[in-house]
């Protein structure tokens, strides 16, 4: 044991204070929200005229009566003109083709009885923004046009226009609770979490076992130690370095979400909540209908207990992988078998998050080499009974003992041949020794 | 201290059999010299020693018990292909080689700062490994196998690689471990560093052991039938003799040749030849054959002269004697 915790503590001090392993830590979260944000608000930013001015469209409006409301739908969104007088529309086309125009929006008299089609034609195709938007603004003229024509009184409008909120909340033995959604998403990402870490992190126990057969120091360490000693005492010091990482990466997340409601609330206008001016954050959270769910402890601990039973298991063979070649570049074939079971469980997340009560993920999320991905998704929705959880989680110990017997043995041999790459038939040899 | 016992030990691979029946006994205040060419089973009999691998018949045994965690504690291994952790700095490095032979911290670093400083290595404990020459890393990983004092070291190769002033360092090092009483194992190819430091010599060839005993004893076996002669003047003689099958030449320079006589030839005969062919005889001797002969006359009788003369000149070093130039 002493030998061990010799060997965890040494593996673990020597990387985690590399300024790689510190900036990863700091930097992940920094570049997670930056690849979730960014392409939302880039859009947003695209939509809102993506810097440039807002394009000039003339409008051949058939019908007379659509332009000056479509003029006061749009703003500032779209400069509106009206076709000049009896132009044809063909001049209007070819004034856009020579850039006198940016688009041509064409509206028929059929518009005002329920038939026909509005066409906008431009050099450039539309972004999804635009079409979405630009849809939406003649679909919502020709409306009011019509309702005008037919007199419709306010209180009918108001009954077409008025949203009905659906606040989904799930049941528990304690009570009605918030954020479903937010806490189904949340397993997800717990579960992506453990494949990208597991993956990193057995990448490095690989690296490290290459690392000490090639600078052949291991051959002076297996004559003081055991190899499975050292196989252990690595594969746990690289461990409780990811631990590390991961509870200060949930660190970062607790304070983000401690300052998220009130950064939220400055984006929003609370009139547009129908709540008084200066409302508190929390209120007008509530009222946006986001709710930031209380994470389960139960979730928490769980996680962890997976996360680190899949470590286990699959950094085992990431080092028995390692033990059988000479250098990084020769290890692929060896790790291609790895990641196909560690693949499999996040192809099939998005289904067991559509139904995580299914007969399929309650069998996938028993299986070991998924379970540590699977099960966090199946504790978040709520679907997993605890003795599911339980017979999961022993399951997976008892693969992860069975796999580091088995480790061990081609680690024993692999890390003092050189010379020859092995191959797997080698490899079920040296287990069998 | 204690004996090292290996007692009928066999090792196969895949059927082949890498060490065949090898018994040996290695006394402390002694150095035992282990040789043997290139896959004669050196490599595997030293991993059966440190319990690195275990024998597949037989058994090793240091102070009367079975070799395991205990003795590896007590032993100290520099292994053929040296190795260090690139990364880390000399001064942890050592410290965690030492730690993991039981040593705590404390004395690590005492006994770590006592080595430095013999070394004339004393600022380099804050340096990384990989910042030092190949020289100096040998040196630092020689003091690894130091650090916790052992009763029993396996030395492989220990003076590849190292220049003359380091060899002799090293050599003054290993000399007072045999004054104060440890057993130690020296594996070698370089037959003139063997002579000179080892007490007793095992010769292995294709896993068997084919000599053993007292290096003077092993020498007095094979008798006094080489000739050493330098001279000044014609060595056209010398061609001569070797044509007519008189004698062997395996050590020849301008005014210096060493040889082997054969045939029962007598050694007057190469003295006489000598008298009348060269200007000036300074030296005439003889003496034992060097070991490096015998070894390659028991490894020829054993796998053919070629491999034999391959594998005693195969690894030779740049720096040509190291430790027999002091």
């Amino acid at each position: 044991m002493q030998k061990i915790w010799t060997i965890l503590r040494s593996e673990f001090w020597r990387r985690v204070r590399t300024t790689g392993f510190i900036l990863s830590t700091l930097l992940a979260p920094v570049g997670f929200v930056a690849i979730m944000v960014a392409p939302s608000l880039l859009a947003a930013w695209a939509a809102g005229g993506g810097g440039s001015d807002a394009p000039t469209v003339v409008v051949a409006d058939e019908t007379d009566r659509l332009l000056p409301v479509l003029k006061k739908r749009a703003g500032a969104d779209y400069q509106l003109e009206a076709r000049p007088a009896g132009t044809p529309t063909d001049s209007l086309r070819s004034a856009v083709l020579d850039g006198e125009y940016d688009a041509l929006l064409m509206l028929p008299q059929a518009l005002l009885n329920g038939q026909g089609e509005a066409r906008y034609y431009s050099t450039e195709s539309t972004g999804f923004t635009d079409r979405f938007a630009l849809g939406d603004l003649v679909e919502e003229t020709v409306r009011e046009v019509r309702l005008d024509q037919r007199g419709t009184p306010t209180e009918v409008r108001a009954i077409m226009e008025a949203n009905v909120p659906v606040q989904m909340r799930r049941l528990t033995a304690e009570g009605a609770q918030g954020g479903g959604a937010i806490l189904t998403a949340l397993g997800f990402g717990l579960g992506f979490l453990t494949y990208f870490m597991v993956f990193i992190y057995g990448q490095f126990v690989m690296q490290g076992v290459i690392e000490e057969k090639a600078t052949r120091v291991v051959e002076v360490v297996v004559s003081s130690v055991r190899p499975f000693q050292l196989l252990l005492g690595k594969v746990l010091g690289i461990g409780a370095m990811a631990l590390v990482q991961v509870v200060l990466w949930s660190a970062f997340v607790l304070a983000g979400l401690a300052f998220a409601a009130p950064l939220t609330a400055l984006f929003l206008d609370p009139a547009d909540l129908d709540l008084p001016q200066g409302a508190e954050p929390e209120k007008m959270m509530e009222a946006a209908g986001v709710t930031l769910p209380t994470v389960p402890l139960e979730l928490v601990v769980w996680f962890v207990l997976f996360f680190l039973g899949g470590y286990l298991l699959y950094s085992s063979l990431f080092a028995a992988a390692g033990s059988a070649v000479e250098q990084q570049q020769d290890a692929q074939s060896l790790v291609f078998p790895i990641t196909i079971p560690l693949l499999i469980p996040i192809v099939f997340a998005q289904f067991v998050i559509e139904s995580p009560g299914s007969a399929l993920a309650v069998g996938l999320s028993q299986v070991p080499f998924f379970s540590p991905i699977l099960m966090p998704v199946r504790i978040a929705a709520g679907a997993a009974s605890f003795s599911e959880i339980a017979l999961a989680f022993t399951l997976l110990v008892a693969s992860f003992l069975a796999m580091i017997w088995v480790s061990a043995r081609i680690y024993r041999t692999g890390i003092l041949m050189y010379g020859k790459k092995a191959g797997f038939a080698e490899l079920w040899r040296w287990v069998r020794r | 201290m204690a004996d090292l016992s290996v007692e009928h030990v066999t090792k196969r691979y895949n059927g082949a059999t890498a060490v065949d029946d090898v018994s040996f006994e290695a006394r402390p205040g002694r150095i035992l010299g282990l040789l043997g060419p290139n896959g004669a089973g050196k490599t595997s009999t030293i991993r059966m020693i440190t319990h690195i691998i275990m024998p597949d018949a037989g058994r090793v045994t240091y102070d009367g018990a079975r070799v395991g965690p205990t003795s590896q504690q007590r032993m100290g291994y520099l292994p053929e292909e040296r190795g260090l952790y690139k990364k880390l700095k000399v001064g942890e490095q050592l410290r965690y080689l030492a730690e993991l032979k039981g040593v705590d911290r404390h004395t690590a670093d005492e006994k770590i700062t006592h080595w430095l400083r013999r070394f004339e290595a004393t600022g380099w404990a804050d340096k990384k490994t990989d910042e030092l020459s190949k020289g100096m890393q040998q040196k630092v990983q020689f003091i690894a196998t130091l650090l916790h004092d052992p009763s029993l070291y396996i030395f492989d190769e220990p003076f590849s690689g190292l220049d003359p002033l380091n060899a002799q360092l090293l050599r003054d090092i290993i000399l007072e471990l045999r004054a104060d009483g440890v057993t130690i194992l020296f594996a070698s190819h370089r037959m003139e560093q063997v002579e000179q430091l080892c007490d007793d010599i095992c010769l292995m060839s294709q896993g068997r052991l084919v000599l053993e005993g007292p290096l003077q004893d092993v020498k007095s076996r094979f008798g006094r039938d080489t000739v050493v002669l330098e001279f000044e003047g014609d060595d056209a003689f010398l061609d001569r003799l070797e044509k007519e099958g008189r004698v062997s030449i395996h050590n020849r320079s301008t005014r210096r040749a060493e040889m082997r006589l054969q045939n029962g030839t007598p050694a007057r005969r190469v003295l006489e030849d000598a008298m009348q062919h060269t200007s000036e005889i300074y030296h005439f001797e003889q003496v034992a054959p060097p070991l490096n002969e015998i070894f390659i006359d028991v490894v020829s009788e054993e796998q053919g002269a070629d491999v034999a003369r391959r594998s005693s000149r195969e690894r030779d070093p740049v720096l040509p004697d190291a430790v027999g130039a002091s």
